[in-house]
């Protein structure tokens, strides 16, 4: 009877300290560990149990709870994590919930390992668990910057559906770009002391895939609620003018220091306007081109009619 | 908001092809055009995206646009070419049929949201160059190029068509659409027979050269 209390409460003291547990093992480790507490408790409570996701225990049931793990523990920046299933978490939604909470440390200790120990504090859970984590905040980078885009997709997914309701007008292309990178920079604020420490993060080479992957998500995103519908060469050259754009004020908005960033929004507004002008530009050579290229067929068929040359054979 | 009024016409004539995107509801949903000049596509451009395989299905349209889109350029330069002659009429036959193709893969590629190949310019202008080649060298030529491509493209058609079938109810509109294509496609490669393709000069290396170049770019295109 001891001996089975005393598993028990062994057993729970193992469920609840798991996170911790977690980043020290590896994954099979750390997988076996916890179907072994799950089968501790399972074989306590005699329920039949369904089987988990986990192909190689399949003979040891699992999860007494339903579950809705996620495939795969590796966490993904180009999108975020999946549901939370009662008391069971995927490591993917707990390195999740360490980052966000992560963030408000931010302005202090900068993109750094010790604001991830501090947000995983907050959560209850033990310092070591920054050491899930690479030791240059490159996760806390991306992390956020993945927010952000979220964030952003989400507030023109509204704005679109608004218009589609007729509450709202619809904006005029220019004004949208601008209004949407504007939002996008305006994510910034709280952290815009600590940004540039974020850039330098962001060009590590090792995290060049996964934060080019999200830029051009990002701009991919904003000229697709644009209602951009390109399928030629127009597609790349304005999803590039828009990037050039996005980033030059991003580095603008490093530097200023005017009240609420006017100078960087006034920026913005020139810079989108020149886009425009440019396509415009471009629009006006080709039609010239056209023009001059239709100019010398007629001018070469008068000739051959002249010279007496145009037979048909 | 004068400065947004005044820039608005430039803006969308730079755009041309903006047009405010619709509603979420699936593809079927569409809601009738508002009546006026400017056709502002209020209908659903969207497609439900969860359940399928974006990257095999990017990879689809992005290769099957650019095929359609580099046969439309070889029939116009055959056209260049014979327009005048008497197979002109069954070339520009062939040549509407191509247009309509490359317009319903413009029309999935947005609603797929698929990036178009880098190469566009290229086959843009290579198309035109095979079509006008194999024009020069007679009307067996052009029918000897027509049936070198649209036989690459068929056996093309039918690959994609093995691989949409692993699920063809998720596929369903995809897979009629590419079948219906393939039909066609197969036509011209039998009217291409009909006209003497076989005869052209030097046949079966101008075939084999431009199955060749074909292969290549459906490579590059589902890649790049």
């Amino acid at each position: 009877m001891a001996a089975a209390g005393g598993l028990r409460r062994a057993g729970w003291r193992l469920w609840r300290g798991r996170a911790v547990l977690r980043c020290q093992l590896s994954p099979p480790q750390r997988a076996l560990r916890t179907s072994a507490v799950l089968r501790r408790v399972s074989e306590e409570q005699k329920e039949p149990l369904a089987s988990s996701s986990q192909q190689q225990f399949d003979s040891h049931p699992t999860d007494p709870r339903p579950e809705q793990e996620p495939q795969g523990p590796r966490p993904s920046y180009t999108g975020q994590g999946g549901q939370e299933s009662e008391d069971y978490e995927s490591e993917e939604q707990l390195q999740h919930r360490i980052l966000t909470a992560a963030l408000e440390f931010v302005p202090e200790h900068g993109w750094t390992a010790e604001a991830i120990a501090e947000g995983a504090k907050t959560l209850g859970l033990s310092v070591a668990a920054a050491g899930m984590f690479h030791s240059d905040g490159s996760e806390l980078v991306l992390h956020f910057v993945s927010q952000c885009n979220t964030k952003l997709s989400e507030l023109l997914e509204q704005e679109q559906k608004q218009v589609q309701l007729g509450e709202a007008e619809k904006k005029p292309t220019e004004q949208f770009l601008r209004d949407a990178v504007e939002a996008r920079l305006r994510m910034l604020i709280p952290y815009i002391e600590k940004w540039p420490q974020a850039l330098s993060i962001l060009l590590l080479p090792h995290n060049i895939p996964a934060s080019l992957n999200l830029l051009t998500s990002m701009i991919d995103d904003i000229w697709h609620y644009a209602g951009d519908q390109s399928t030629d060469f127009n597609w790349y050259t304005r999803r590039a003018v828009l990037t050039g754009v996005y980033n030059t004020t991003e580095l603008v908005m490093m530097q200023d220091s005017s009240p609420d960033f006017e100078d960087t929004w006034r920026f913005l507004e020139n810079r989108v306007a020149d886009a425009v002008n440019m396509g415009n530009t471009a629009n006006q050579v080709q039609s010239t081109g056209e023009a001059v290229v239709q100019g010398l067929m007629g001018a070469a068929v008068t000739i051959r009619n002249l010279a007496g040359l145009n037979q048909r054979r | 908001m004068e400065v947004a009024a005044a820039v608005a016409p430039t803006v969308r004539r730079w755009l041309g092809q903006c047009r405010p995107l619709g509603c979420e509801a699936g593809l079927r949903g569409t809601r009738p055009l508002p009546a006026g000049g400017v056709s502002l596509r209020l209908c659903s451009t969207r497609v439900t995206l969860e359940g399928i395989n974006k990257p095999l299905i990017e990879r689809i349209i992005r290769v099957d646009h650019a095929g359609e889109y580099g046969a439309n350029r070889i029939y116009a330069g055959q056209m260049a070419v014979l327009g005048r002659s008497s197979v002109g009429p069954i070339i520009r036959q062939m040549w509407n049929q191509e247009k309509d193709h490359l317009k319903k893969f413009n029309e999935l590629m947005v609603a797929y949201r698929v990036r178009p190949t880098v190469l566009l310019p290229f086959w843009n202008v290579a198309g035109f160059v095979l079509g006008a080649g194999s024009a020069l060298l007679g009307k067996k030529g052009a029918m000897a190029c027509t049936v070198a491509v649209e036989e690459s493209i068929s056996d093309h058609y039918n690959s994609q068509i093995r691989a949409l079938m692993e699920d063809p109810e998720k596929y369903k509109d995809l897979l009629q659409l590419i079948k219906q294509f393939r039909d066609d496609e197969r036509e011209h490669h039998d009217i291409g027979l009909e006209h003497d393709a076989e005869a052209a000069p030097a046949y079966s290396v101008l075939k084999i050269a431009i199955q060749l170049g074909c292969k290549a770019a459906i490579f590059l295109s589902e890649r790049i």
